[in-house]
């Protein structure tokens, strides 16, 4: 046996554009159909950007038995507790006062934690002219509202779920831009590794297509402008992209300690096996053309897995579909696979449902872990003209079903902050346990 | 297989955890601070110390119709000063400028910059990518969004309209100026950090998170260096408001245990720690300012805002902390506890630090009588308060301190300046959503 704890992907659940649920997200992104549109949620007319893509009918979404509790929550939060439902339920395990302070929670949370219609009432009374004055707060009823507050709060998705489930063990709530989901992940496998939590439930959320969401990105130039035709915008690796689709969700997983896992008989999806992060330190919008940065952390993920370069099949991609972010990443991966890049199937499932921002990480994961228990690489769409700074190996418009030994996923943020996750098919793990290691 | 790691027998606990990870010490090579007590730990201490507090009426906005009026600012504020790059203040707010500050002085007294200067090129890769960087962020403020109200105004309520003029109206920068973890970016562009990284945003448990997590980084020999700040500036009109209509302001000074104790009251700033493995600092011949014992976190998982009347969370953060560090209740010498002057917080605090403790428990202060309620930075001001202290020798009395709560009996705390009973300082911190973590330290002279 082993003396290292290892880690197993026993939940999934999964909210974004592409579906409610796991089921119809996996189909979606295997049908490399996008879901950009018009923006629906708000009158985007006058934005140099008008599209996105939406989570679909979300008042579709499963009533949550506790009206109280969602009173305390906003759109992100929402998202974030329909899709930890769901990997409770589909792990089939839940905290018990026995084993509560044995459960730990750690989240990547969005940045924009104030609704735009809060925002809008309190300028309405406070700010008639534009210039703030606070001597007028005091008759401003949402900067009095409890709730408000509450949902404002960085804690408030984390809170929401510890009180959900009665989790209480170690919590946390991180956030580095679009590396967010990936590094709550990393740190939630960490923790079951240091022995301070036997189950964690992680994830990500996130929801900036709201007015002032959506400005920051516009006024950056980071998403794409392709107004007239939603359904190519997200084009990752393409020679004419020309920025991202920003999407909003949540992706949550259940991590175990493998032997835990195996001997209650649960379903291990995959391995989570490691866990690399490095900061590029260059720009805070960029990462160095070189990969410098990107590189460290997929290296640091393969050897933190025990693993060589030969052992992965499969990368999701960061792949965001900005004419930087994507020429930086293929760099990154011809210098981290080298001669071997041909044996590595990439694909952004970006080009399908868009950026998710916070939740990127945390719904890209569950997305590795899908590949690796049905056998299947999800497809890159809207893949038309390679750019010739993107030569790696990309899996065009249809999955590739082929079993995968082991998989990356690429979370790089804005401020430099870069997370790659190794996963590892559970047979595999079973064998290398097997032989001793 | 690393030796630090547990084996798979979940009934061990975390026995040999303490054991196996004192091989490798990790020592404290520098230190800053800077809040309403001052720009640097000494500052901060020499000022406690006199029993002065930095608690006075709000001056950087009109309170005059605001339900508290008072706050601990950083007087006289001047970002650019306190950057020491005018530029850069274009990309940052007030809390990143304090939390960029901390973390610079830090930095400076550790020496890594000369030391990484002075390295053969390959080295000074190597050095990169082996030097981390953990940030409690407070995130999550409002006046972030105020940045569009000249635009709301013009278009009245016309989203379109505000589409339109966006781009001529609103600072293109915008997003980047507010994103939670500036800090974290920032600090590692100007001194080159490329190692293991985070930036956490959980409230008050943030900068003790930021060491905790740094320290096992450093365990796990992800980096043989880290450095851990945490940054907020919570004096905001509208956070006051509500923290005041959620009853935890108190109308004009916070009274930590005290039995007039009715609030918080709200400080801003930034602590930061340079965190080393031992072999990294004797090699840099670096002055061990102290060393990182352990560290525990414990959520109560019950309400969005109260802790819990009998100290559940706290009591488990503090045992998971002794556990880690391989010590007994016996062995810490002061602790600075949460002590945020509001009753349910101070007297559940009181019923876990004697449930711990007992009859021999060590000196107990609070800072926060003095520099407020940093919130994200709250933790990590107070790990540099209580190593200096613990440094100095002295345990500075809670000056405002006449008579303990009868909520908080057996808590040992008092209004004079004592002397530790150890070397060692244990830190406290909770927040929303019953987060609770503390962090144990040693001194050395």
């Amino acid at each position: 046996m082993s003396s290292a704890r290892r880690v197993a992907i026993t939940g999934i659940g999964l909210v974004t554009p592409a579906g409610l649920d796991v089921a119809s997200t996996w189909a979606r992104l295997k049908s490399a159909q996008s879901c950009a549109g018009p923006i629906s949620l708000f009158d985007a007319s006058g934005f140099s950007t008008r599209i996105a893509a939406e989570v679909p009918n979300s008042q579709d979404l499963p009533e949550i038995d506790d009206r109280k509790l969602m009173k305390y929550a906003s759109r992100a939060h929402r998202f974030a507790i329909a899709a930890a439902d769901q990997a409770i339920a589909d792990a089939g395990i839940r905290p018990t006062t026995a084993d509560a302070d044995r459960w730990a929670c750690s989240v990547g949370a969005g940045m924009m934690t104030v609704a735009h219609e809060e925002i809008a009432m309190v300028q309405a009374g406070a700010a008639r002219d534009g210039e703030f004055n606070p001597t007028q707060l005091i008759d401003v009823p949402v900067a009095k509202d409890v709730m408000a507050f509450s949902r404002s709060l960085s804690t408030a998705g984390a809170a929401l779920l510890l009180r959900r489930f009665g989790i209480r063990g170690y919590a946390s709530t991180v956030h580095t831009a679009c590396a967010s989901g990936g590094q709550a992940v990393g740190t939630a496998m960490r923790l079951i590794r240091r022995g301070l939590a036997d189950r964690v439930l992680t994830g990500g959320f996130d929801s900036m297509i709201s007015p002032v969401g959506l400005s920051g990105f516009c006024l950056l130039s980071a998403v794409s402008p392709d107004n007239d035709n939603p359904q190519r915008a997200s084009r990752p690796f393409d020679a004419t992209r020309n920025g991202f689709v920003l999407g909003e969700g949540a992706g949550f997983l259940v991590l175990e300690d493998w032997q835990t896992a195996v001997n209650r008989g649960a379903r291990i999806y995959a391995e989570l096996a490691g866990d690399g992060n490095s900061l590029s330190s260059y720009r805070i919008t960029d990462s160095h053309p070189s990969g410098d940065g990107p590189i460290q952390a997929m290296r640091r993920a393969i050897q933190d897995a025990g693993a060589t370069i030969a052992d992965f099949n499969y990368l999701n991609a960061h792949g965001t579909s900005t004419p930087m972010n994507d020429r930086s990443e293929c760099a990154a991966v011809n210098a981290v696979f080298g001669d071997g890049k041909s044996n590595v199937a990439v694909s952004s499932t970006k080009s399908v449902m868009g950026h998710l921002i916070a939740a990127a990480g945390a719904v890209e994961a569950a997305v590795c872990a899908l590949a690796i228990h049905e056998g299947t690489m999800p497809p890159n769409a809207n893949l038309q003209q390679l750019d010739p700074d993107c030569d790696v190996n990309i899996i065009r418009d249809a999955p590739l079903v082929r079993p995968i030994h082991m998989a990356l996923s690429n979370s790089l943020g804005f401020g430099g902050s870069n997370s790659c996750l190794a996963f590892r098919h559970p047979e595999l793990t079973n064998e290398i346990m097997a032989a001793g290691y | 297989m690393k030796s630090w790691q547990q084996g798979t027998d979940m009934t061990s606990d975390f026995t040999n955890h303490a054991a196996n990870h004192t091989a490798n010490k990790i020592v404290i090579t520098g230190t800053g601070a800077i809040c309403g007590a001052g720009q640097s730990p000494a500052e901060m201490v020499a000022r406690l110390v006199k029993g002065e507090t930095a608690v006075a009426h709000i001056q950087n906005w009109d309170a005059s119709s605001s339900p508290c009026q008072v706050a601990a600012e950083v007087v006289d504020y001047n970002g650019g000063k306190l950057l020491g790059d005018r530029k850069l203040l274009k990309l940052v707010r007030r809390s990143d400028v304090f939390g960029i500050y901390a973390g610079e002085q830090a930095i400076a007294q550790a020496g890594l910059n000369a030391w990484r200067a002075a390295l053969p090129e390959s080295e000074a890769l190597n050095y990169a990518d082996q030097t981390g960087c953990y940030v409690g962020s407070g995130g999550g403020a409002f006046e972030v969004n105020y940045d569009y109200f000249p635009l709301m105004a013009e278009t009245g309520g016309s989203l379109s309209e505000f589409g339109r003029e966006l781009p001529n109206m609103v600072n293109p920068m915008w997003l980047l100026r507010s994103l939670p973890n500036n800090v974290l970016c920032h600090v590692s562009i100007r001194n080159q950090l490329k190692g293991v990284n985070g930036c956490i945003t959980h409230h008050t448990t943030s900068g003790l998170l930021a060491v905790i997590e740094g320290a096992w980084a450093i365990r796990e020999k992800q980096a043989d260096r880290v450095i851990s700040i945490a940054h907020d500036a919570p004096i905001e009109p509208q956070t006051v408001l509500y923290l005041h209509q959620v009853g935890l302001l108190a109308s004009d000074a916070l009274l930590p245990f005290d039995a007039q104790h009715n609030g918080c009251v709200l400080g801003e700033g930034a602590g930061a720690f340079v965190l080393e493995s031992e072999a990294s600092a004797q090699e840099r011949g670096a002055v061990l300012l102290g060393e990182y014992l352990g560290g525990g976190d414990a959520v109560e998982g019950e309400s969005l805002f109260d802790v819990r009347a009998d100290g559940d969370g706290e009591i488990r953060a503090i045992k998971l902390a002794l556990k880690d560090a391989g010590l007994t209740p016996s062995d810490i010498g002061m602790i600075v506890a949460h002590g945020n002057g509001t009753p349910g917080s101070d007297e559940s605090e009181a019923v876990a630090l004697v449930n711990i403790f007992g009859e021999s428990m060590p000196p107990v202060t609070s800072s926060k009588w003095a520099i407020g309620h940093l919130f994200g930075a709250s933790g990590m001001v107070d790990m540099t308060f209580g190593l200096e202290c613990a440094r100095q020798k002295i345990v500075p009395g809670i000056a405002n301190f006449t008579q303990l709560a009868p909520g908080c009996k057996g808590l040992n705390v008092s209004s004079e300046n004592r002397e530790p009973t150890s070397n060692i300082v244990m830190i406290l911190a909770r927040g929303f959503a019953g987060t609770n973590a503390a962090v144990i330290l040693r001194a050395n002279p």
